[in-house]
């Protein structure tokens, strides 16, 4: 089972959302929290968690053996990234940073042992136990490399291979492929907006893509004092997703957030907001104890 | 000149800084303006664009198509697919059309020829107008699901620099996406100068050191604002950190509820509010972007 956090927008607390409410959802499932925003993962600061058992994700870069190759320009014609030039005679040389590692030159090169295997590190993933009884894995992508589709592969694969009952992914902003390869296979995806126009507009994206991916969401609206609620649910009715829960801007929530501790565990008020929005989400699941 | 502005972290207030800075700056330079967050553009929002005068569709995505007709289902596709986006479906191999990358490996691995085709997708759209302020803002939104949004952050620069000829333009302002990939790459990759943006927090204080690692890549001067600036007192690492690396900061913001309101207004901070904290502690960025940085 496997549900999301996204949200469209950056910064409108989808992790602040994705720790507290797998904090609440511990009791209820054995389960597994995938930071998979690559590019600016922190759901371990927001644990006060460093992380651990780093390993490298490292793809395939063609190395060229001169004396073998042909010059016969196909490893380059065949790089939709276009990370192989040719020189006016044909000789191939590679950009690192535009490659994606796929391997398509390799299959395409016609002279055995002219394109070797070499290796390029794109970025790591860990695995970090937290002190709330679940661990988390974290992808994080090198700085200077393009790609983010590698490391939410290969970030994704290894909480899976956890084989926990529940793994919860949190994805990055955006409604890109990287974030649709986050959210596939999820059962549910839960948006978090903001009341503001530009929340409005980038929460209407993420919906729409639940919607192309055929998974059913459901929308927590936080800073909802900040902004027009009302408009949020008008466009959440259209995509025939239920509004959750409203969190009001709160500096206790703020707070919990600098210092690393979640605000679920604490007795502020807002605590029982997060316990609500997981009550609806073991609604939604069923099972659990 | 052309200026980036970046952060790492989402959120923390790069097209809000971006419209109040266009805003303040208008009257003095004559300006264009990016929104380089094609996944998520806000930046037409905040300056209250109605309507776009020209939209250019982009195709140029690809994702690969499996004939099941022809398919012996040997599997080998889904075996060799760098990224997973291969699943058998009632017993069809498919390929994911939202999480492709395009690369081809699965057409050229495939043994029955024909069978696994790339076809070119439209990827987005990039779109021109010109703002109620008379500077133009060049803006693109990526189709959801697609991938390569650097390609389109390319073509919106390449759009605004013609602009920049045939009006006789002066400065660029790219307000960029979240992240460090390839957006973020192509948002800085020919800025003369780079703009932080970080709220003093742990997490952004994370995200915009690892944006400010790319932007030593390219070897651009950085800058620093800081946002909602008293939001976390006592957290100085921030600072701290700008003063190690020698990241002048051009200035402080402080958390205002006017900011939030003049997004609801559709307006820049500085023009809804501008007897706010955070409109006195802008005008003073502005201040020092002409003196230091537009010269």
């Amino acid at each position: 089972m496997q549900i999301a956090v996204s949200g469209g927008k950056g910064g409108t607390g989808k992790s602040t959302v994705a720790i507290n409410l797998a904090i609440a959802l511990r009791e209820h499932y054995d389960l597994v929290l995938a930071d998979l925003d690559v590019e600016a993962p922190n759901d371990h600061l927001l644990l006060g968690v460093e992380l651990a058992n780093e390993e490298p994700v490292e793809m395939f870069m063609p190395r060229f053996d001169y004396q073998k190759c042909t010059r016969c320009r196909k490893c380059a014609e065949v790089c939709e990234e276009h990370a192989i030039i040719t020189m006016r005679d044909g000789t191939p040389f590679l950009m690192p940073n535009l490659c994606s590692g796929c391997g398509a030159c390799e299959i395409v090169c016609p002279v055995r042992g002219a394109i070797l295997p070499g290796k390029k590190l794109m970025g790591h993933t860990y695995f970090t136990e937290t002190p709330y009884g679940f661990p988390l894995v974290t992808g994080r992508l090198l700085e200077g490399e393009e790609r983010a589709m590698p490391i939410v592969t290969m970030a994704k694969k290894r909480a899976r291979a956890l084989e926990k009952e529940l793994l919860m992914v949190d994805t990055a902003a955006g409604t890109s492929n990287t974030v649709s390869k986050a959210l596939e296979d999820s059962g549910l995806i839960i948006a978090v907006t903001e009341p503001t126009p530009l929340g409005i507009h980038d929460g209407e994206l993420i919906l729409r893509l639940a919607k192309l991916m055929e998974v059913p969401a459901m929308v927590v609206v936080n800073r909802s004092d900040l902004g027009d609620v009302a408009r949020v649910r008008e466009i959440a009715e259209k995509y025939g997703a239920e509004v959750i829960a409203e969190i009001p801007y709160s500096e206790s929530i703020i707070r919990s957030y600098v210092d690393g501790k979640p605000i679920v565990l604490t007795d502020y008020p807002e605590a029982g907001l997060f316990k609500e929005i997981a009550s609806k989400v073991v609604e939604f699941l069923g099972g659990g104890e | 000149m052309q200026l980036a502005i970046a952060s790492g972290k989402g959120g923390v207030g790069k097209s809000t800084v971006t419209a109040s800075l266009l805003y303040l700056l208008k009257d003095e330079y004559r300006l264009i303006a990016v929104d380089a967050d094609a996944d998520a553009p806000n930046l037409d929002l905040l300056l209250g664009v109605e309507r776009w005068e020209e939209e250019r569709e982009l195709i140029g995505a690809k994702v690969a198509r499996i004939n099941t007709e022809s398919c012996v289902r040997c599997g080998i596709c889904q075996e060799r697919c760098p990224y997973d986006c291969i699943k058998v479906v009632d017993g069809d191999y498919v390929v994911s059309e939202l999480t492709c990358e395009g690369c081809n490996v699965c057409g050229l691995v495939c043994p029955v020829p024909g069978t696994i085709t790339l076809e070119e997708v439209r990827s987005g759209v990039v779109r021109k107008t010109t703002t109620r302020y008379g500077f133009p803002l060049i803006s693109a939104q990526l189709d959801v699901g697609r991938p390569n949004s650097g390609k389109l952050v390319t073509e919106e620069k390449e759009w605004a620099k013609k602009l920049m000829g045939e009006l006789g333009l002066e400065h660029m302002i790219v307000d960029s996406a979240a992240g460090i990939g390839c957006q973020v790459i192509a948002s800085l990759g020919g800025a003369d100068v780079a703009i932080l943006v970080a709220e003093p927090t742990p997490a952004s204080l994370s995200d915009v050191q690892r944006a400010y690692r790319v932007v030593q890549h390219f070897r651009q001067p950085a800058y620093l604002i800081i946002n909602k600036a008293d939001f976390n007192p006592g957290f100085t690492a921030l600072r701290e950190w700008a003063e190690s690396e020698g990241i002048p900061i051009l200035g402080e913001i402080p958390y205002d509820r006017a900011i939030p309101e003049s997004m609801s207004m559709l307006k820049p901070f500085v023009e809804a509010f501008p007897d706010s904290k955070a409109a006195d502690a802008m005008r003073e960025i502005a201040e020092r972007v002409r003196e230091e940085i537009l010269r």
